[in-house]
């Protein structure tokens, strides 16, 4: 059963209370008809470059973010959600590095476990209750189309390879949501193309520079294969962390750069065309990863163009690893106290603690080259 | 552009200053643009002769665009984001950035960009924003384990570097001293195919000090034809702020934010006496037929009429007081007192520290032919509104603010 956990004594919150649905390989959402979203034929993500995309329009909110936000907003005023987020106090910590401290009183306190879900679940049939939740909780499909402009429809079953929008009722920050993908191999371990392309598609089409993704990898021995979104106000301190680019393709535009001076060892994956090569790359690199078991998460920011991917110590009892929020710089507290006492370098200890060491991260650099150049051949 | 925007266009800078100001700065010999934060799509409201002769664009393809159209698909996304902080913060940057002219071709240059803030409330009016091109020779920055292109590189069929190797030293090409010789490299690369176009462009390139100093004085000798001329209007302004932004004033990155919502909206702030509108969009001001200095700082009252139901009112009224959502329907009276069904949504918004910093209501005329492109019925509407409007403003005055850390 998860619960949310507690790492250590400083009452920090580093794990999010998960859906029992998204722990459970078996759970079908076929029966849930809810609107569909449908991205345009013509793909942002295959072989055209972005450059003849720079004219999309920032000036304008897109129809997937107003979708979105209307859903998100649609659930807290129909009472879904446990708590408005929007009351919970956050701040900058004092420092150059530009920490985000939230203070989440209610955060796990008022979680209760629903002890049955796994069970019914592992059955294959739900009681009313169980379905009419999954219901509430589920705010759209996303799938790729074929008409020449996004469509949205108003109803509809899950189609193929859709991936599915769910609300986290226990919410981190405004527009909290799940993206499950919905594929034939869903019991997968590893992630996969196909999923991620969909997931970073998504955040280039809602174009709005304060959505981020994330991807937090299965600590071994489990399976479940979601991303989180939600909408953070201001950049995570990472993203504003000077990089070393030490591999640049030119032909897929690619560049991986180390993001230096920042407590976690971390990559930064760009690419200003063949989006869909260097998600084929990263896959790779998170497979082999994965296979070293180091563990890692992924942070998609700046409309889909930016993918950060965090190196954690291998090795690791799987309580201690981070989540891809806190890899970025924002931490949530619990209590008043710690809230107001958090420290700078305090934070940068937390990540300095769980970080791959100077030797591993050579290593992972020269594998990301190795493949890089296995995919550009 | 529609007629209202170029009127808030040319009203934002003739309302600033006197009439001679604009051939005063059109005799300035440097590349330089003002923009309003305040105006949906924070558009250049001026351009410099200078700059245009740089970027080859004629004065009508510039103002009302946004400062990003300038930027290309080489530009280093991290700059980009740390002048949209700038702007969040409302400071002065300097900083190294490949723009696009516009026959496509980038270049370096350095660009500076400062508020402009009013004497009178300490809000911030114009941003202006200077760009000196980089000259050649071109100072790529080196690391030991930076990847480098070079000329000998370019044609090649991989055309890829790795890891540590490096290429000989700088491409020649460059390198060159001559406008020249340079805009033939620019010429050789247009006909290259797409993967090696603009490659030498990529490395970041650092100004000199002397392109810094000469950034630095053309700032002041904007800045201070702007004062000179602010003078006269009664409306100054100053390159440093005065005073803390008085009551009802919005930040820059705030409007900006909130201009990217085309629906119809205001925000009130109930903090202050008859919690007067601060913000309203420019479809409001469509809807309702009224100029926005007629409804910034007023209540909403106004869109009252005779038979607008009183007991609605109440209901508006108490859910403010308990800082709930309401949706009510209610008639609407317009500037040429012609009444509509306004279909209203009215949510608190909350800021960082939590508290409700303001109020949103949001207006959807009933029977209008202006459906949703989107295709979200009207209820959907408001709230995408609304959870629009709370993303915005949730980080507003965030604890420690970031540029005072």
């Amino acid at each position: 059963m998860v619960t949310v956990k507690q790492v250590e004594d400083d009452n920090l919150v580093s794990k999010v209370a998960i859906p029992e649905q998204l722990n459970c390989p078996r759970f079908c959402f076929q029966d849930i008809r809810i609107p569909l979203y449908r991205f345009s034929s013509q793909s942002l993500l295959d072989d055209s470059p972005f450059e003849g995309r720079v004219c999309i329009t920032e000036d304008e909110q897109s129809a997937l973010d107003s979708l979105l936000l209307a859903q998100w907003e649609d659930k807290m005023w129909k009472g879904v959600l446990r708590y408005d987020v929007t009351t919970s106090e956050i701040k900058v910590i004092f420092g150059r590095r530009k920490f985000i401290a939230q203070l989440n009183e209610r955060l796990g306190m008022d979680y209760v476990p629903k002890p049955e879900a796994d069970k019914i679940c592992g059955q294959g049939n739900f009681s009313e209750f169980q379905w009419t939740k999954h219901q509430e909780e589920s705010l759209f499909y996303v799938a790729s189309g074929e008409m020449a402009i996004p469509e949205l429809i108003p109803s509809a079953a899950m189609p193929d390879g859709a991936v599915l929008i769910i609300i986290n009722e226990i919410p981190l920050e405004y527009g909290h949501v799940f993206l499950v993908p919905c594929g034939s191999d869903s019991l997968a371990q590893v992630l996969d193309t196909k999923s991620l392309e969909m997931v970073a598609r998504f955040a280039v089409e809602i174009n709005n520079c304060s959505f981020r993704l994330f991807y937090d990898c299965p600590s071994a021995g489990t399976s479940h294969r979601y991303f989180e979104a939600c909408y953070f106000p201001s950049p995570l301190p990472v993203e504003l962390t000077p990089v070393d680019t030490f591999f640049h393709e030119g032909r897929r535009g690619m560049r991986i750069s180390a993001v230096t001076d920042f407590p976690m060892k971390t990559l930064l994956f760009e690419s200003n065309k063949k989006f869909k090569g260097m998600v084929e790359v990263l896959v790779e690199i998170c497979y082999q990863l994965q296979e070293k078991k180091i563990p890692y998460n992924l942070l998609i920011s700046d409309c889909g163009k930016k993918i950060f991917l965090f190196l954690q110590m291998q090795n690791m009892a799987n309580s201690g690893t981070l989540s891809a929020w806190e890899c970025g710089g924002y931490f949530l507290f619990q209590s008043r106290s710690e809230f107001d006492q958090a420290t700078e370098e305090a934070m940068l200890n937390k990540l300095r603690d769980v970080s791959l060491d100077d030797e591993g991260f050579q290593v992972v650099k020269e594998l990301c080259c190795s493949i890089a150049d296995k995919f550009a051949v | 552009m529609d007629s209202q925007l170029n009127f808030n266009i040319e009203n934002s800078f003739n309302s600033r200053y006197s009439y001679c100001a604009r051939q005063v700065l059109d005799e300035l010999p440097d590349s330089f643009t003002i923009s309003d934060p305040s105006i949906s799509g924070h558009p250049i409201v001026f351009v410099s002769k200078g700059f245009l002769k740089v970027f080859g664009y004629s004065k009508d393809e510039v103002v009302g665009k946004n400062g990003r159209v300038f930027q290309g698909p080489k530009t280093d996304r991290k700059s980009v984001m740390e002048i949209r902080e700038a702007i969040r913060e409302e400071r002065s940057i300097q900083i190294n950035l490949l723009n696009y002219r516009k026959d496509g071709t980038p270049f370096w240059m350095l660009f500076h960009m400062s508020p402009v803030f009013s004497k009178e409330d300490g809000r911030v009016i114009h941003f202006v924003g200077v760009q000196v091109p980089i000259s050649p020779p071109w100072r790529p920055r080196w690391s030991a384990s930076g990847a480098v292109r070079n000329g000998a590189n370019m044609c090649d069929d991989g055309d890829r570097v790795c890891g540590n190797i490096m290429f000989g030293s700088c491409r020649r090409e460059v390198c060159s001293d001559t406008p020249v010789e340079l805009s033939r490299v620019l010429a050789l690369e247009s006909v290259l195919d797409d993967s090696s176009r603009g490659l030498g462009i990529e490395e970041t390139c650092e100004a000199s000090y002397l392109e810094k100093q000469k950034a630095e004085a053309a700032i002041n000798k904007i800045f201070s034809v702007l004062t000179r001329h602010s003078e006269l209007t009664g409306r100054f302004v100053c390159a440093k702020r005065h005073c803390l932004p008085g009551a009802g004033i919005l930040s820059s990155s705030l409007n900006i934010s909130l201009g990217r919502i085309k629906q119809s909206f205001v925000l009130t702030d109930p903090h202050l006496p008859d919690m007067p509108i601060v913000y309203a969009s420019d479809a409001f001001l469509r809807l309702t037929g009224y100029a926005r200095d007629e409804v910034l700082g007023h209540n909403c009252r106004f869109l009252r009429g005779v038979d607008t139901d009183f007991s609605t009112l109440y209901q508006i009224k108490e859910s403010i007081q308990t800082e709930q959502a309401c949706t009510v329907r209610i008639l609407n009276y317009r500037k040429d007192k012609s009444s509509f069904w306004n279909y209203l949504h009215i949510s608190p918004v909350r800021n960082a520290s939590g508290k409700v910093a303001y109020f949103v209501g949001v207006q959807i005329e009933e029977g209008s032919k202006n459906q949703d492109r989107n295709g979200l019925c009207p209820e959907m509407r408001h709230r995408s509104v609304v959870g629009a409007v709370k993303v915005a403003v949730r980080s507003l005055s965030m604890g420690a603010g970031p540029s005072r850390s």
